[in-house]
């Protein structure tokens, strides 16, 4: 056994024997490799380790104490809900606990005041039907429907319905967090009284704090319990259709309709975003890359790449469709009168509606990001920017050219500049980048350009969303702070005096780059001296 | 890259790392597909994983323990036979990657069962004595093998025909009520049918715990004994028989599906096919508002089997092309259009139905050395008969019906448990 007898035994006895274990084949079992996200690259094979011992608690109370345990007997602990975030939600330190929320599945929607209060074990595609049957909707943000809803609000997961909605931590209410030396502190309404209706206050808000810049990827405590906003949707249902793998949402076509438009640039297609903005119409839009479209065609990996090998660099240049989401949220009228709006915008910009099937596969409740290791077995979203639509398509064509330098072995992609749309009516651009790779090949040029992003982002003045975990914080922090990094190793001190919660995160990326040889040749700045560590 | 020879053989575990390898922690094998979940209730349809909570024991546990014990990082112990064991094998995972990763999950999870019987660490002391039975008494209950027909009670099958009826184990001596009401609806549709002269096993708890040479062993000698009497068609009653002789006999014979010299048909096909030809009339009344179970055996699992073998290079590309089997072209509708058929009849869906069933807890060896598990399981699936408001619950297999009688008589519940052939049987008016 890793840990000590005696912890073990003060582990038992708050979750129940039923609910503990350090045997090495349920340790094994949550190796956070060999895929997955950002696994099979070096900072997975470097960093991670499977846990010493895992334990699921029930509640927020059983959290508090099993975090005092930690805190006593100088464990590690890793909070982990799904697992889904690949290498970073896993252990980093040898003998660490791993606490898997699982059990923490209440969820309760308030109808009246729409929102939900949801544990750390509930999902968004759970939480979406819940509040679709009350006729409210959610964002399901790209990270997909299998993921903890509570841990993708917090890491700020998004998608093109986010065009309405908004970025999740606006949507973020009272909530439950349980700090890394088991203290727990309550935000928003719940600091004073039961209703957790009211996210902000009292006094500074907290939930910068929770949240980061996306995230803290565990290392700022267990966020045990969320009230989350839902926003009205329309009345009618979507009705579930087809057997798997070709299930679908079937729309009710009065109300929801999806139209894609073929574009004769980008250009045109963010006059579109811009002038649909203005116009306060639309419920989505997004630019559709064309790898999104050959997945959805191809009903094979091997279908893929025989549709993938036919492209080429012109073909993916002049590839422009936008895809547009309307819902009458308030009636039937109002879909219609947004069609009308949306087709005076798009015709004179030299758009054309193709037809679309007034189905929905990837949006509404399966966001399936899964389906994205499909076509290689490695696949990670290098950066996200969130700025301006303006900022967005070069930032895209910037990182296209950048990672010519590395394919392979990035998968061979023909200069797709990745994927743009508009957030919060028209105020924010996005733009995100994805790479794809095979994990069987070397993969120290997919290391090497993980980093060279970040710098890419110094250099060129990107501003990106991502100051997180996956970024050397002693390089992001002086660039962006000035002191951002110092800053956040004194809350961090400050919060978790004993390093116990998820070490050596915010300071993991630094420590990959100091002991992976082959990244050493790229640290051209000044690094932290030692990376705290229970 | 250098290209890897590969291929569908369960017997070398080593076909399967590519698959252990590339799982992503999606868990669409534990979660009812996104499109449908139902809600924060009754979304999950991996019975191990709902029921253990550890990720150990889903599939994303199992593939990552299973390259571990592959690659001898990890040894057998106590707690990994029950990982690999405490599982139904009933394939929701394997369905569930097949939606977005088509990972060979459920060959995996045979491979490592094959490979613990191979290393003499499978399969659990239960299984063999239920191998025993099979070895010394030709089925699997260990009843005595001159009573196996017994339930036969004046019918009388023909000395020739096309139609086969293998009865198996379980309607031959724990539910003789559904081999006779086979036979029955047999006879009400015409169609002549053959017993096996000599009906053994067939083999389905030796293959699902991993005893491949014994399976193979009873597939060679039933498949040859069919062929023997000339039938065309072998029809089954019990859903992990079907697909034991559908997909699994060609699978450790290897051939296909097609090349077994018969054609493999449920009764709820054969049913249905009579039924919308107008040669059995489901004329009389039941007036029940029942639901249905899909056996996992005759849906998610039953696509018919082909070998596979070739190379895998770069992005774990294949070649020649597989046609991989995804659980889409299951039995789900014949018995559902069969009982919307019955006059009075109100059939109601469970949340989780077809490819996103929960499975009953009882087949492929999960009963005999976890029954507790196995009970669970059922209560489970009980308490979602319940939430649809349902007065009877069908499913097509003896030993769902098994199950699931003895959870309702555990429970004291007073929800009727039926096979499908005796609600047929019932509508054409005959006696059970």
């Amino acid at each position: 056994m890793a840990i000590s007898k005696e912890a073990y035994q003060v582990l038992e006895s708050i979750v129940g024997p039923e609910y503990v274990s350090a045997d090495p084949a349920i340790c094994e079992g949550y190796r956070a490799g060999p895929a997955g996200y950002e696994c099979n690259l070096g900072y997975e094979r470097v960093m991670t380790r499977v846990p010493g011992c895992v334990a699921m608690p029930r509640t927020t109370e059983e959290v508090q104490r099993l975090v005092k345990a930690c805190n006593r007997y100088g464990v590690p602990y890793v909070p982990y809900s799904t697992g889904f975030y690949g290498a970073r939600s896993h252990p980093h330190v040898p003998d660490a606990l791993l606490i898997d929320l699982k059990r923490m599945n209440d969820l309760e929607v308030d109808d009246k005041h729409l929102y939900a209060v949801v544990g750390s074990g509930v999902i968004y595609s759970q939480l979406q039907e819940e509040a679709m049957k009350r006729g409210m909707y959610i964002v399901i943000g790209g990270g997909g429907s299998q993921v903890s809803a509570i841990a993708n609000m917090i890491g700020d997961g998004w998608s093109p319905l986010s065009y309405r909605i908004g970025l999740p931590h606006r949507r973020i209410l009272g909530t439950e967090l349980v700090l890394p030396d088991g203290e727990l502190v309550r935000l928003g309404s719940l600091a004073f009284q039961e209703d957790p209706f009211w996210g902000e206050g009292p006094g500074p808000d907290l939930r910068g704090l929770l949240r980061g810049f996306t995230g803290h990827r565990g290392f700022l405590g267990i966020v045990t319990k969320m009230a989350i906003k839902l926003l009205p949707f329309q009345p009618e249902r979507l009705t579930p259709t087809g057997i798997s793998p070709d299930t679908h949402l079937q729309l009710p076509t009065n109300r929801v309709r999806w139209i894609n438009f073929t574009m004769p640039n980008k250009e045109a297609m963010r006059q579109v975003m811009v002038q649909m903005a203005n116009a306060e119409i639309g419920a989505g839009v997004t630019k559709v890359p064309i790898f999104w479209r050959v997945i959805a065609r191809a009903k094979s990996k091997e279908e893929f790449w025989e549709l993938w090998s036919k492209e080429t660099e012109e073909s993916i240049r002049n590839f422009h469709v936008l895809r547009v989401l309307l819902v009458g949220f308030t009636s039937a009228e109002q879909l219609e009168y947004e069609e009308r709006v949306l087709m005076d915008i798009v015709k004179p910009l030299g758009g054309e509606a193709r037809r679309t099937r007034p189905t929905d596969e990837s949006w509404f409740k399966n966001a399936d990001s899964a389906g994205m290791w499909l076509m290689c077995g490695g696949y990670v979203s290098v950066d996200y920017v969130i700025e301006t639509l303006e900022h967005s398509i070069p930032h895209g064509e910037n990182y296209a050219e950048l990672k010519k330098d590395y394919t392979p072995p990035l998968m061979p992609d023909y200069g797709d500049p990745g994927w743009f749309q508009s957030f919060e009516l028209g105020h924010q651009g996005y733009s995100e980048f994805l790479i794809y790779w095979d994990p069987d090949e070397d993969t120290t040029g997919v290391d090497h350009f993980y980093l060279e992003t970040s710098k890419e982002n110094i250099r060129k003045r990107f501003y990106t969303s991502l100051l997180g975990a996956h970024q050397p914080l002693y390089l992001t922090g002086p660039a962006y702070g000035p002191n951002y990094h110092l800053w956040l190793l004194k809350v961090k001190q400050e919060f978790d005096p004993k390093s116990v919660c998820h070490p050596p995160v915010p300071l993991a990326h630094d420590e990959f780059v100091e002991r992976a040889e082959w990244m050493r040749p790229l640290k051209d700045w000044e690094g932290p001296q030692v990376s705290p560590k229970p | 890259m250098p290209k890897k020879e590969v291929s569908l053989d369960v017997t070398n575990v080593e076909n399967f790392i590519f698959d252990m390898s590339r799982c992503v922690k999606c868990k669409g094998c534990t979660w009812v597909d996104h499109i449908y979940m139902p809600g924060v209730k009754y979304s999950t349809r991996c019975p191990s994983a709902t029921r253990y909570l550890f990720d150990s024991y889903g599939a994303y546990g199992k593939m990552r323990i299973g390259l571990a014990l592959v690659e001898g990082r990890l040894d057998y112990s106590d707690e990994l036979l029950k990982i690999l064991y405490a599982c139904t094998l009933c394939g929701a995972c394997d369905v569930g990657c097949k939606r977005n990763l088509d990972l060979e999950i459920e060959l995996t999870l045979e491979a490592l069962r094959i490979k613990a019987v191979k290393d003499g660490r499978g399969p659990m002391p239960e299984h063999k004595r239920v191998a025993q039975n099979i070895s010394e008494k030709h089925n699997s209950l260990g009843a005595a093998h001159k009573n196996r027909r017994a339930w036969l009670h004046g019918i009388k099958p023909s000395a020739k025909a096309d139609v086969l009826y293998f009865v198996g184990c379980s309607a031959s001596y724990s539910h003789p009520e559904i081999a006779e009401a086979t036979a029955r609806i047999l006879e009400a549709s015409g169609t002549p049918f053959v017993l096996l002269p000599d009906e053994w096993c067939c083999g389905n708890m030796l293959y699902s715990v991993g005893m491949i040479d014994e399976a193979r062993e009873l597939a060679r000698r039933n498949a040859e004994a069919v062929r023997q009497t000339g039938a065309k068609t072998l029809l089954l009653s019990c859903a992990e028989g079907y697909r034991m002789w559908k997909v699994d006999y060609p699978k450790i014979l290897g051939i296909s599906t097609a090349d077994l010299g018969f054609r493999v048909v449920h009764l709820a096909e054969l049913v249905d096919e009579t039924v919308k030809k107008g040669t059995l009339k489901l004329a009389h009344r039941i007036d029940l508002r029942l639901t249905y179970h899909d056996p996992c055996s005759m849906s998610r699992l039953s696509e018919p089997w082909a070998p596979w073998a070739g190379e895998r290079g770069l992005w774990g590309v294949v070649d020649p092309p597989l046609q991989r089997r995804r659980g889409t072209h299951g039995i789900y509708q014949p018995p559902r259009d069969v009982l919307n058929s019955i006059p009075g009849i109100q059939l109601v869906e469970m949340p989780r139905m077809r490819e996103n069933a929960f499975c009953c807890g009882a087949g492929r060896g999960t009963k005999e050395a976890f029954p507790d598990f196995a009970a669970w399981a059922a209560d489970q699936r009980l308490a979602e008969v319940g939430e649809v408001g349902a007065e009877a619950l069908v499913s097509a297999c003896p030993w769902c019906k098994g199950n699931f009688a003895q959870a309702v008589s555990r429970n004291q519940a007073s929800l009727q448990v039926f096979d499908f052939s005796e609600l047929v049987l019932s509508a054409i008016g005959g006696e059970g």
